[in-house]
């Protein structure tokens, strides 16, 4: 007896420790914030938790890899053991896809078909209706696409509500469709809706759909910038970059609290955020500002803490990664500047064009250029570092994810899992 | 022996009405089924209904999508014989509610198409798809379901299609490729024919551009200004100055009144009305060549048109920097963006056009130079008149009345 005793004892102690190490494995997984929008937890292109394999081509360390429907430049968003992901047809642009996919094996769980309410005329072959990255908070995906419309379904893919702002404030005129992805704040879903035509920004409540406010922006051009909240003393600012301005606004109103001139026409990166400023980049060849939040009315003159001339890119947005500030244009030149003061410190021409934006982790940021090549840099150097060079030889327009030590890349016709 | 027979005979007689009972029970209970379950059919085809016309009442800014989301869950316990009224649902100008009808399509055709025998009404398809009256996304859905149950039905259609209005663009693709087809089987006539059929049935440019450029390597010229409707015989006059971006707001003196004979100070001296043909094959002209390379400044063009009667007719256009479009004196479009490019189609507007002469004036406005030197300041301007097909509404361009001169600049082709 006293042996079994022991026996089941020992027993019963290592399963709890199985149990421990499992759980604090899941936990890690899944306590960590996920990659849930537009570059990621905080909005900055920079995972929480571990990297993924530093090297990887098409055969090795793939985890799997799954053929996506249509176009799209939209990156996957990832909740738990699910992955989003919207996709338009090239050929027929008002058919829009939102699809579920494992994240175990990349199999699809469920996919949704809608119709667009208006598809813009003129895009780029890199572009498509599916630019803007949807985004859940864990409940609900709520996509956004460049004909106008919005779906919120729930993780089973259950249609909740949807929006045609198209039918309802007009039509998209842009001629590589609205790009803007949403970003929530409690219980809002912001867009920026910058085009041609007459444009605003608008928050939705998450539950409904129904408008909580509307701000006609009247003086603003078109831009594909998505919608930037910054932390502050009194709660949240809504930061939208756009033709030849930033605005600060209000997120709970709408209403518009500071401009900073300064930008040109065009803007595409989504600006970040980080040592209490805000990292945004103007349009092609622009400027590079660094912004202090919290002012009111006209703040040129005094919130731009620095400006840099140099580097800027049109489409890739920047990243911010410890005390470093780095830019790729899309040519290829990649820049990295002292995030404090905004000198730089080296510049480097990569290999290729760039559209996607570069993500990173606490130890390296990945560069992907059009031709599937990701170059893979260590983060916090004064120096350039090259760690590795890998391809998966289909094109890359979109930007990456990363969750839990698998990256994410979606090519042309994949969408690929790199993991150990 | 007769006992057995007789025996027999009761026997049967009792067996016959044993069956004729069993008869009557049939008859009784499918009589009772009819009677029980018809209502509830009924019921179950009313609710069906109400569902449906809860979808419809969704709308804008999230109106309804409470109650569209629950009959949308209503309508999920039901199987592909709702198909037919889901797709009268989705043949709405409200996007909102005809999504929501494909929502529960989707998910219901999915189950169907999962069983070993499939019940897709193919019939009902067939039908719906040919019938042009229903709007063309509902079409497309119905014959994506054709194709996984009877991908003939695309083949044997397509080739009739061709003055579909959402299918026209496909069959003139396959007409296109037959036409290739037949080229490379080096049967010329064949080709000649398949590409006259595209390019007489084409209305998306690249179409029109591809089988006008095919008859063109078989030595036959086609007229795409003509089909397309383009104007590219104006008067053009300018530059007027307009510092900065000044031009849009401000009114210059033909917008009072178009005197052909007329001279104004312009930016760089005195300027006057100018004959100009333009030869793009696609009818831009090109103000930086027939006017100058200007900065901040304001040009005009003029023509008079011919309409063989009254008619509405789409205006189709597209300028840089920015365009107001008049006929007979009154102003049909006005777009105030700088540094857009002049693309096809870009804008259009709807227009009345009066039988006889009609007068045509546009202003296209000049920005600054763009910042970086490197960008190259465009100034050019495209028009064309057409149906809602994009055909030819049948204008012909005349001499204006009040012209003196008829000497025509040709454009040098870029």
């Amino acid at each position: 007896m006293p042996v079994k005793k022991q026996t089941s004892r020992k027993l019963s102690l290592l399963l709890i420790a199985v149990y421990l190490v499992i759980g604090c494995s899941l936990g890690k997984t899944h306590c960590a914030e996920a990659w849930t929008q537009w570059r990621g937890p905080q909005r900055n292109g920079i995972a929480d938790g571990p990297s993924p394999p530093l090297t990887w081509s098409a055969t090795e360390n793939v985890a799997w890899k799954t053929a996506l429907p249509g176009s799209g430049i939209s990156s996957p968003i990832i909740w738990k053991d699910q992955i989003f992901v919207t996709a338009a047809e090239r050929e027929h642009p008002n058919q829009l896809h939102l699809i579920c996919l494992s994240r175990q094996d990349g199999s699809v769980h469920w996919h949704r078909r809608f119709w667009g309410t208006a598809p813009t005329r003129f895009h780029s072959t890199k572009s498509s209706m599916a630019s803007p990255t949807p985004v859940t908070d864990g409940q609900f995906v709520y996509a956004y696409y460049g004909t106008g419309d919005v779906f919120c379904v729930d993780l089973q893919g259950r249609l909740k509500w949807q929006r045609s702002l198209a039918t309802e404030y007009g039509r998209f005129e842009n001629r590589f469709s609205a790009t803007s992805s949403p970003v929530l704040l409690n219980d809002l879903l912001i867009l920026q809706c910058d085009h041609y035509g007459p444009s605003y920004a608008i928050a939705l409540e998450k539950r409904t759909g129904r408008n909580r406010w509307k701000t006609a922006r009247p003086k603003t051009w078109l831009s594909w910038s998505s919608p930037r909240l910054v932390p502050t003393q009194d709660g949240h600012e809504l930061v939208l970059c756009s033709s030849l301005k930033i605005d600060g606004l209000n997120p709970s109103t709408g209403k518009l609290l500071w401009t900073i001139d300064g930008m040109r026409r065009e803007c595409i990166p989504t600006p970040v955020f980080g040592h209490g400023l805000i990292y945004a980049v103007s349009g092609p060849k622009g400027p590079t500002l660094a912004i202090r939040p919290g002012g009111r009315g006209n703040v040129t003159e005094s919130h731009v803490k620095w400006e840099n001339q140099r580097g800027a890119p049109y489409v890739p947005s920047a990243i911010l990664v410890g005390d470093y500030y780095y830019l790729v244009d899309d040519q290829g030149i990649s820049t990295c500047l002292n995030a404090h003061s905004g000198k730089r410190v080296w510049q480097k021409r990569l290999t290729g064009a760039f559209t996607a934006s570069p993500i990173a982790t606490n130890q390296f940021i990945y560069f992907t250029n059009e031709d599937g090549l990701t170059i893979v840099l260590a983060a916090h150097q004064d120096r350039y570092l090259e760690r590795a060079r890998n391809r998966i030889e289909e094109s890359v327009y979109a930007s990456s994810a990363i969750d839990g030590g698998q990256l994410l890349i979606r090519s042309s016709q994949h969408l690929w899992c790199i993991s150990r | 022996m007769i006992c057995i027979i007789s025996n027999q005979v009761k026997l049967s007689a009792s067996g016959i009405g044993f069956i004729m009972a069993i008869r009557y029970s049939i008859v009784t209970i499918f009589l009772l089924c009819l009677i029980f379950t018809g209502p509830a059919r009924s019921q179950e085809t009313d609710k069906v209904q109400k569902a449906l016309q809860t979808i419809d009442l969704a709308g804008s800014e999230g109106r309804g999508s409470e109650a569209a989301s629950q009959a949308a869950e209503q309508l999920l316990v039901h199987g592909i014989e709702i198909l037919p009224q889901l797709f009268e649902h989705m043949d709405t100008d409200n996007i909102v509610a005809a999504n929501w009808c494909r929502y529960v399509y989707q998910q219901i055709v999915t189950r169907e198409l999962a069983k070993p025998q499939p019940r897709i009404p193919t019939k009902f398809l067939r039908t719906y798809v040919l019938e042009s009256k229903h709007r063309g996304r509902a079409r497309r859905l119905a014959w994506s379901l054709l194709d996984h149950v009877d991908p003939e039905f695309r083949k044997q259609q397509l080739p009739r299609l061709l003055d579909d209005r959402e299918f026209r663009s496909e069959a003139v693709q396959r007409v296109l490729q037959r036409g290739d087809e037949a080229q490379q089987a080096g049967q010329a006539a064949a080709a000649v024919g398949h590409y006259r059929l595209a390019f007489q049935h084409a209305r998306e440019s690249s179409q029109i551009l591809k089988a006008a450029d095919q008859l063109s390597r078989l030595n036959i010229n086609v007229d795409i200004i003509e089909q397309m409707g383009f104007l590219n015989r104006w008067y053009l006059l300018g530059p007027f100055n307009a510092p900065q971006f000044s031009g849009f707001k401000q009114a210059f003196p033909p917008e009072s009144k178009v005197d052909l004979l007329a001279s104004y100070p312009g930016q760089d001296g005195v300027i006057g009305w100018q004959p100009y043909q333009n030869s793009d094959r696609l009818g831009q002209t090109n103000l930086v060549q027939a006017i100058g390379p200007v900065k901040e400044a304001v040009g005009y063009a003029y023509a008079e048109v011919h309409s063989p009667s009254d008619q509405k007719a789409e205006l189709r256009c597209g300028a840089d920097d920015n365009m107001t479009v008049w006929i007979n004196e009154k102003q049909v479009f006005s777009r105030g963006q700088w540094l857009n490019g002049t693309r096809l189609d870009r804008f259009s507007a709807p227009c009345q056009l009066t039988e006889g002469t009609n007068r045509i004036l546009i202003k296209i406005c000049q920005g600054p130079q763009h910042k970086n030197p490197a960008v190259p300041n465009n100034w050019s301007f495209q028009i064309r008149f057409c149906d809602a097909t994009g055909l030819n509404v049948g204008l012909r361009t005349l001499k204006p009345t009040s012209a003196e001169t008829d000497a025509v600049k040709t454009q040098k082709k870029e």
